[in-house]
C-alpha cells in the first residue's frame, strides 16, 4: 500500500514538475498574443492610418498625374526623383550636361583650329 | 615637269596658311591644396573690350554645377554648347591639369584674354580667378590665381 501512495505520490509529482511548465508555455504565447491583439487597436489607427495615407498617396500621384498642372516631370513623385532632376541639371534651366571631350567635335567658336583634338594630362 | 612643279606649288601654297593659322598651344593649371573636392575650372577667352569671344575647356561635367562659374555663366548663360566636345573631369585639389589644344593664331597679340573662373563644393567661388593676355612674348610665364590656382601658364 505504501508503495501504492509512494508510486502515486512520485507518478503526481513528476506529472505536476512537466505539466505545469508545459501549461505554462501554451498559455504564455496566447497570453502574449491576448496583450499584443489588444495592444494593437490602441496604437494602430495611428500606425496604420500613416501606412494607409502614404501609400494612398503614392496610388493617387500614379493615377491622377495626367490630372495636375506640371512644373516638370518629376513634381508628383517622391523626393529621390526630385533629386534626379538636379543631376539633370534643373538648376541651370533644364540644360544638359556637356558632351565630354573626344565624343564631339570642340565648338566653332573661331578659337579652335581644325587639326588635333584635344589632350589631357591631370597629374 | 612644269605641270607637275605648278602642281606642287598650288598644294603648298594651300596647305600652308592652314598650317600657319593653328598651332597646339598647352595650358597649365596647378591647383592649391585647398583642401577641398574638385574644382569646376571653365577656360575662356574675352576680346580686348571685355566680351566673351568663347570657351577653351570646362573642367567638371555636371552642368547643374556652372552657375558657380559666375563669370562664365553669366556671358554664356549656362549654355553647355559652349563646352561640348571640350569638357573633362574636374580636378582635384594640388593636381595639375595640362591641356593641350589647337588654338587659332589670330588669338596671339591681338588683344584677348584668358579667363579661369574657379569653383568648388560647399567653398568660396571664384570668378576671374586668373586673367591672362594672351601674347607670345606672355608663352610660358607663369601667373598665380587668386584662390584655387597655384599656378597657371600656356606654351606654345
Amino acid at each position: 500500500m505504501n508503495k501504492t501512495l509512494t508510486i502515486l505520490v512520485a507518478s503526481t509529482a513528476l506529472t505536476a514538475a512537466i505539466g505545469v511548465p508545459a501549461w505554462s508555455s501554451i498559455h504564455r504565447p496566447e497570453g502574449r498574443h491576448d496583450r499584443a491583439v489588444t495592444v494593437l487597436p490602441a496604437e494602430g489607427p495611428q500606425a496604420m492610418s500613416l501606412i494607409l495615407a502614404s501609400s494612398d498617396d503614392d496610388d493617387d500621384d500614379d493615377h491622377h498625374r495626367r490630372d495636375r498642372p506640371r512644373r516638370g516631370h518629376d513634381d508628383d513623385d517622391h523626393d529621390d526623383d526630385d533629386d534626379d532632376d538636379d543631376d539633370e541639371g534643373g538648376k541651370s534651366g533644364g540644360a544638359r550636361n556637356p558632351a565630354p571631350a573626344g565624343t564631339v567635335a570642340p565648338p566653332q567658336n573661331g578659337l579652335f583650329g581644325n587639326g588635333m583634338p584635344p589632350k589631357i594630362k591631370v597629374n | 615637269m612644269k605641270s607637275l612643279l605648278a602642281t606642287l606649288a598650288l598644294t603648298t601654297a594651300l596647305t600652308l596658311p592652314g598650317l600657319a593659322m593653328a598651332r597646339p598651344v598647352t595650358l597649365t593649371t596647378t591647383l592649391n591644396n585647398y583642401g577641398g573636392d574638385g574644382a569646376y575650372l571653365a577656360l575662356y577667352v574675352t576680346d580686348a573690350s571685355g566680351a566673351y569671344v568663347g570657351s577653351l575647356w570646362m573642367a567638371g561635367g555636371k552642368s547643374k554645377y556652372y552657375e558657380h562659374l559666375s563669370d562664365w555663366f553669366r556671358a554664356t548663360g549656362g549654355d553647355t554648347a559652349q563646352v561640348n566636345g571640350i569638357t573633362g573631369a574636374s580636378v582635384g585639389a594640388g593636381r595639375t591639369l595640362e591641356i593641350t589644344l589647337d588654338l587659332a593664331d589670330a588669338l596671339f597679340d591681338a588683344g584677348y584674354t584668358l579667363h579661369i573662373d574657379a569653383a568648388v563644393e560647399d567653398m568660396r567661388d571664384s570668378p576671374n580667378e586668373v586673367a591672362v593676355p594672351l601674347t607670345a612674348a606672355g608663352a610660358g610665364t607663369a601667373v598665380p590665381g587668386r584662390r584655387y590656382v597655384a599656378s597657371f601658364a600656356y606654351d606654345m
